[in-house]
């Protein structure tokens, strides 16, 4: 009994990295229906930043958040510009899975040669301080994991509700043509929903690292569980993302629990069929599919 | 005349490639290069009738090379057709119609309630559940280790090389015979417009469904011919999401797709890419293979075939 408490609270704290990746992801895929598989190799990317940033200079990671942010937007507008741009504008699904392939293979391939496969992690003094909750183990760094992800999502929603920009990318996801006829240029705003998108992923990248080792393959994994944390948790809803990531988190823990690891990627698969199938909105969302 | 030039180019092609390997000597690298190109062609092809000419991207192509070519292990090692099993037509035969059957049951449920990118997660999701189960279930495949085909030891390249062109033959033949039939004209009109085409008459999950198993058929069949060759199957081979889901999508992509030629055209560039990329520039390799994708994507995204009606020249393939 204790121990699946342990593995639910595991599954939780763990769920919250899939969530923050999914995040990321939700906006882009959301606005401009690009399937940017490349969002876990580029958290990954991240990742790597803040243990360098941390090895060789001694920057705190969680300090190391305002550079690698700013990197992370800069990178983000100028990924749309120069590669999505005219893909986006299309709404081409194949050009736009194939570029960001390419995106993947390119940032995997580079990390792998420039620093190796070999797994890093950044530990910190107060990293791994230990807390005890009712009698279930939990550290230090995976709970400001999970503030910073609820933080994360809570602004991303006010941006997306309160901000004349966030309205008009809202729009601009719902219906395109309409946004243009409105005012709005397409690019401006598919632009900084990409470079937002590319943001949240340097902030999963710092969460990721802070609690976990990676190395340069993991991102993949990651993009596939953040898809499905995307699917579950509806396109156009920010909470649902993170519900979404939280919720295969815990079953990949509990399941792994009752029946080891490989069965329980394979329930994870089988709940992502059952929600394309039976409820393709996921639960909380609120785009309509469009074909 | 220009369809008749057209049949004698394609005639004196085959003929060609047929005795290729008596000019050059069966077991040089060349053979081995086409012999790949052949393969990723038929692949392709496959992937084009679902992908290219019926406009739904399957992700789960590299699903129904394994299922083939595990079929074939199956059959083989469990000794169920009594036949002479290495290159076997029934086998082959067989190691196709098995992954037709799973294209409709993953299929069915897909395609009826499941439109564009939802599809392909969809086909990606049951393509990962299925390679959890090859993986697992050790008793039966071998788990990671896979399986090894008994039977004798490779010889030379001849059969497969003179196989592979004979499936490459078939199956253009067959996406020729399918795209100037009607069904390719209802295929090639859902692909443009789904509400227009079913109101129009044209049962919309019926066409997509043959379409979709005609696919896995032909993908089916090649991996059976790729089991053939490794003389093992295993997941991290013959489920390989690189080299046999991305890469076909490639070259489909970047010949033209929904084409006839363009498969043919875009596995001759990938396969020489990435063969001579792996031996030439070694680890980088996959860096400047996503080079390469990103400038063909973003300066040529209707492919080198596209290119030919851009620039308005004949009627060959079409």
């Amino acid at each position: 009994m204790h121990l699946i408490v342990q593995a639910l609270v595991n599954g939780i704290l763990f769920g919250t990295m899939y969530g923050t990746a999914a995040i990321g992801l939700s906006l882009i895929v959301g606005t401009m229906r690009i399937v940017f598989i490349a969002q876990g190799s580029i958290i990954i990317f991240f990742s790597y930043l803040c243990f360098w940033l941390f090895s060789l200079f001694g920057i705190d990671p969680y300090l190391s958040m305002i550079p690698i942010v700013i990197i992370a937007l800069l990178l983000g507008a100028g990924l749309y510009h120069g590669l999505f741009k005219e893909a986006a504008a299309l709404q081409d699904r194949i050009s736009s899975l194939l570029i960001a392939v390419a995106v993947m293979f390119f940032v995997e391939n580079f990390m792998m040669v420039a620093w190796t496969p070999n797994p890093r992690a950044v530990v910190t003094k107060y990293g791994f301080y230990t807390l005890r909750l009712f009698g279930i183990h939990t550290t230090l760094t995976r709970l400001i994991g999970l503030g910073i992800a609820i933080l994360a999502t809570i602004a991303l929603s006010l941006f997306l509700r309160k901000t004349l920009i966030g309205t008009a990318v809202r729009a601009c996801s719902e219906d395109p043509e309409a946004g243009s006829l409105l005012g709005i240029s397409p690019n401006k705003v598919n632009g900084v929903a990409f470079a937002i998108g590319i943001g949240l992923a340097g902030i999963a990248g710092i969460n990721f690292a802070t609690t976990y080792s990676f190395d340069p393959n993991y991102g993949f994994d990651v993009a596939i569980k953040a898809l499905i944390a995307l699917t579950l948790g509806g396109l156009g809803s920010v909470g649902g993302a993170l519900t979404g990531g939280i919720i295969i988190g815990v079953v990949e823990s509990v399941a792994s629990f009752y029946v080891g690891m490989g069965w329980a990627q394979c329930i994870l698969f089988v709940i992502f069929w059952l929600t394309l199938t039976l409820k393709p909105n996921g639960l909380f969302g609120r785009v309509v599919q469009k074909a | 005349m220009g369809k008749h030039l057209s049949l004698i180019i394609i005639l004196l092609a085959l003929a060609v490639f047929a005795a290729i390997p008596f000019i050059i000597g069966v077991d040089s690298f060349f053979i081995y290069y086409l012999f790949m190109v052949f393969i990723y062609i038929v692949v392709s092809q496959g992937w084009n009738l679902i992908g290219g000419y019926t406009g739904q991207i399957s992700l789960s192509t590299h699903a129904f090379f394994a299922l083939g070519g595990y079929t074939t292990a199956l059959i083989w090692i469990h000794n169920v057709t009594h036949t002479w099993y290495y290159f076997d037509p029934l086998v082959m035969f067989l190691s196709g119609i098995v992954p037709a059957i799973f294209a409709i049951i993953i299929g069915l449920p897909t395609l009826a309630r499941l439109k564009g990118d939802y599809f392909s997660f969809g086909t990606l999701a049951a393509a990962s559940i299925l390679q959890i189960i090859i993986l697992r279930t050790t008793e039966f495949s071998g788990g990671a280790v896979g399986l090894r085909l008994p039977g004798g030891a490779f010889t030379d390249l001849g059969i497969y090389y003179w196989t592979s062109l004979l499936l490459v033959v078939l199956a253009i033949g067959a996406m020729y015979l399918i795209t100037k039939s009607r069904i390719g004209l209802a295929l090639r009109a859902i692909s443009e417009d789904e509400v227009s085409a079913s109101s129009h008459g044209i049962h919309i999950l019926k066409y997509k469904l043959l379409s979709f198993m005609i696919s896995s058929f032909i993908v089916g069949i090649c991996g059976s011919l790729f089991a053939y060759y490794q003389f093992m199957v295993n997941p991290a081979t013959l489920m390989s999401l690189d080299r046999w889901m991305f890469y076909p999508i490639l070259i489909c992509v970047l010949g033209g797709n929904g084409t006839l030629m363009g498969p043919i055209i875009g596995a001759f560039i990938v396969v020489t890419l990435f063969t001579f990329g792996e031996n030439l520039v070694g680890r980088v390799h996959p860096m400047l293979s996503g080079i390469l994708i990103l400038l063909v994507m973003k300066y040529l995204p209707t492919g080198i075939w596209g290119l030919k009606e851009k620039v308005g020249l004949g009627r060959l393939a079409r």
